[in-house]
């Protein structure tokens, strides 16, 4: 009994606190509230636009298969939110609420109810609505279709909460957070699917759902409003069958959301239980790296840059970004057939990125190089370990990516000039990336998504577009010469001297852009480690 | 001790130095002379400028104004000869946080061109002595405040350098690594080395040091050996709250009960 009457006296209380954090939160600064009444304007208009495009689609052979297939998006990215906005909802982090003395399971009640309160519960149930009216044929239809939208909310709602509060020890932690760091890729390459599916899906119709829906109608939420289909045809049992499948998941995830609460809210957090954990941490065993690399500063440089690339999850997050983004923009394309091998030059040119702002990457340690250079030859020395580090990754790959999209074109005579082109790319992308590494070095923030600190995304986005401007200017020559090996009569049979001529040309503007950095970089010693200090 | 031989040197030389951070001046014109193979404290408030002046003398801050020599070389000038003579334990910044204790110092080691097989040995005996040989695979992003100044340290230590600049090296360190810290500073000094190290604990600077500056508002307000400094009050802490004093109001009696040092 006196659970009940907690539960109907904390509900509206959580209710409350949400509605006026949300209130306070607003009165802060004009700026927010702007942002906020515009954020809810451009949802709200989204939101009709869906919904206007769901309703037109009444009465399509396809309707089911899409709003099937919008449900489970939609709960997918309920499911990720969380881990991508840890932060984002003060009343629902249950941390804050530890010293409350309340029970796991109204707690869980009044939390849900309060999550339901707030834009994004708005959009997906305008979303859930119009998938109902783009379905339901008759009354039993409609009936089975409001019980599906309030479940299929619920089950949104919970999964996400469940999923952050499972989550909550692991983002509290450092390799929670190195996580979160990195999942920020999972966007970048799951955006490259969604734009390859949507290409799809363009040129082939509705009709390519069909199978993946057929799948999804039995997936909660997503069952919930697949039963809205199952009833419109009589077949009532199995749309019974669909909606309880909902319930029982929305149970179960409650349960499970009451489980890690109760935990959370019972032992001690996650920085404690890492500190008495026992070490075994790997690292340190000799990789057997170091002999293979050459002695000195340069073995020394490349051997930690190359170690940074696994084990720091910001450099970790924007190495697998850009391997992922140069293979799938010149693959996807060959796949689509609308691929030209001189997209290939693309994955050299985005790994060419990763050698601008190298002195940010090393954050505010960088000190530790700083002092140990005291020459131009030095700083010469360390850009080049750097350039080296980089080239051993990149070097394979952007040949295996122009092999790649060779092979899947078919057009082999055009390998030598792609390869020739690619490294004259990539050689000019690092002779850039050294000179601004030098010259516009800025800080990269740990924490966070963030690519540059606040202030300096200017300095950020200057010096990558600017280098990637100066590097294609710098790369004129080669790509003059090919143009004119094509035009001229005769001239395709010497595209093989691209490969010769492009590696040397790239290799001589490395060389060049390091010599020019390394006194840059050795004159500027304290105004790097400031720029790079700031995150 | 090898007072015979450093006696009287000078290990650091500041004339003239001056930072401004926008408005604000954080090193309003140092003048000082810190003597070689003495275990030098540089004691001021928070905000004094300590840190500020300290990262101008290691290299790692561009002054506006003013030259800094240390063991007779110019900071700016020769960069290579005195790069190679200090070791720094900076407050504020970062470590290479991704690698292992041991690899840190195998990687700092190396870049200071150190041979492979020296640095190794050598780091191997100062994961010892500092109690880091347990930790020593752990990377350092996960090493508790005082395992991270004690890697730090061993870092600075490693070229085995002649003046050795710390800030706050006790600062947020439990007693027991704080201790391991004093007995190789104190073994390291002995030798005829210089360590310079910034504090506002004055009893711990009372303690460790035989020479002390004091800082506060960007200006150095005393310096001598800590007799000199101290001078008739009974503890550098009084003698520092009179130093700092003296421009305020009357402050040597209001601040007694502040600060720990008289009781």
């Amino acid at each position: 009994m006196s659970t009940v009457t907690a539960a109907e006296s904390v509900t509206p209380v959580v209710v409350r606190l949400k509605l006026s954090l949300l209130r306070n939160g607003l009165r802060q600064s004009a700026g927010r509230r702007a942002a906020y009444v515009a954020s809810i304007v451009f949802v709200l208009l989204f939101a009709a636009l869906q919904l206007i495009g769901l309703i037109a689609l009444r009465g399509n052979a396809h309707a089911a298969s899409v709003t099937v297939l919008l449900t489970a998006v939609l709960a997918l990215g309920w499911a990720v939110m969380p881990l991508f906005f840890p932060g984002g909802d003060e009343t629902l982090d249950p941390t804050r609420l530890v010293m409350l003395p309340l029970h796991p399971r109204p707690l869980v009640r009044a939390l849900l109810v309060a999550s339901l309160v707030g834009i994004g519960p708005l959009f997906t149930l305008c979303m859930f609505a119009g998938s109902v009216i783009a379905m339901a044929h008759g009354m039993a239809a409609y009936v089975t279709g409001v019980v599906a939208i309030v479940l299929a909310l619920l089950v949104c709602v919970a999964l996400a909460r469940a999923v952050a509060a499972a989550n909550i020890r692991l983002l509290s932690s450092r390799r929670g957070r190195d996580l979160a760091v990195l999942s920020g890729l999972v966007i970048a390459v799951g955006a490259q699917l969604v734009n390859f599916g949507a290409q799809k899906l363009g040129s082939s119709g509705l009709s390519t759902l069909d199978p993946a829906a057929e799948v999804l109608r039995w997936v909660p939420p997503a069952s919930a409003i697949g039963a809205v289909d199952s009833v419109n045809e009589g077949s009532y049992a199995t749309g019974v069958a669909q909606l309880a499948l909902s319930a029982g998941a929305l149970a179960g995830l409650l349960a499970l959301w009451q489980r890690s609460l109760t935990r959370l809210m019972t032992s001690p957090d996650g920085s404690t239980l890492q500190a008495a954990e026992p070490t075994r941490d790997t690292a340190g065993r000799s990789s057997g790296l170091s002999r293979l690399l050459p002695a000195g500063r340069t073995g020394t440089v490349m051997e930690r840059s190359l170690r940074y690339v696994w084990r720091d999850p910001k450099t970790k997050a924007a190495w697998v970004t850009y391997l992922a983004i140069g293979l799938i923009v010149p693959v996807f394309n060959a796949l689509q057939g609308t691929g030209s091998i001189y997209l290939a030059c693309f994955a050299a040119g985005m790994l060419g990125v990763l050698m601008y702002n190298q002195f940010g990457q090393d954050t505010s340690a960088f000190w530790m190089v700083a002092l140990t250079i005291s020459s131009t030859r030095d700083a010469y020395v360390e850009l080049r370990g750097r350039a080296l580090a980089l080239l051993l990754i990149t070097l394979p790959y952007a040949t295996f990516v122009t092999v790649l999209t060779t092979a899947m074109l078919g057009d082999w005579p055009a390998l030598p000039e792609a390869l020739g082109l690619s490294f004259a790319l990539l050689g000019a992308m690092l002779a850039t990336g050294a000179w601004s590494s030098a010259r516009y070095p800025y800080s990269i923030p740990q924490e966070g998504y963030k690519n540059a600190a606040p202030g300096q995304a200017g300095i950020a986005w200057i010096s990558i577009f600017g280098g990637m401007l100066a590097a294609a200017l710098l790369c004129a020559p080669v790509i003059a010469l090919t143009i004119w090996l094509h035009v001229s009569a005769g001239g395709e049979d010497w595209t093989w001297l691209l490969l010769p001529l492009g590696t040397a040309y790239g290799a001589g503007l490395t060389l060049l852009g390091l010599r020019l950095s390394a006194p840059r970089t050795a004159a500027r010693l304290p105004e790097i480690l400031a720029a790079v200090s700031k995150g | 001790m090898t007072e015979g031989t450093t006696a009287g040197q000078v290990a650091v030389r500041v004339q003239g130095l001056w930072k401004r951070f926008g408005e604000q001046v954080a090193v309003a014109g140092v003048d000082l002379e810190l003597p070689a193979g003495r275990f030098v404290g540089l004691v001021g408030p928070n905000g004094a400028g300590k840190t500020t002046t300290l990262s101008m003398v290691t290299g790692l801050l561009r002054p506006d104004h003013g030259s800094v020599e240390v063991v007779g070389h110019d900071v700016w000038r020769d960069p290579a000869q005195v790069k190679a003579r200090i070791g720094v334990l900076p407050e504020g910044l970062r470590l290479f946080e991704r690698l292992s204790g041991r690899e840190l110092l195998a990687y700092t080691g190396r870049l200071r061109g150190l041979p492979g097989a020296e640095v190794d040995k050598r780091a191997t005996q100062l994961l010892d002595v500092l109690d880091l040989a347990g930790a020593q695979h752990k990377l350092v992003v996960d090493y508790s405040t005082g395992m991270r100044k004690k890697i730090a340290l061993a870092s600075a230590l490693l070229h085995n350098p002649e003046v050795l600049f710390l800030d706050e090296p006790f600062e947020g360190v439990d007693p027991v690594s704080a201790q391991t810290i004093r007995g190789v500073l104190e073994r390291y000094t002995a030798s005829g080395a210089t360590v310079v190290f910034s504090s506002h604990v004055m009893e711990l600077v009372e303690s460790l040091c035989d020479w002390v500056a004091v800082m506060a508002a960007g200006r150095i307000r005393a310096h001598g050996t800590l007799a000199e400094v101290r001078g008739t009050e009974r503890s550098l802490q009084q003698a520092f709250l009179e130093l700092v004093g003296a421009n305020g109001r009357d402050t040597g009696s209001d601040l007694d009960w502040l600060g720990g040092g008289a009781r």
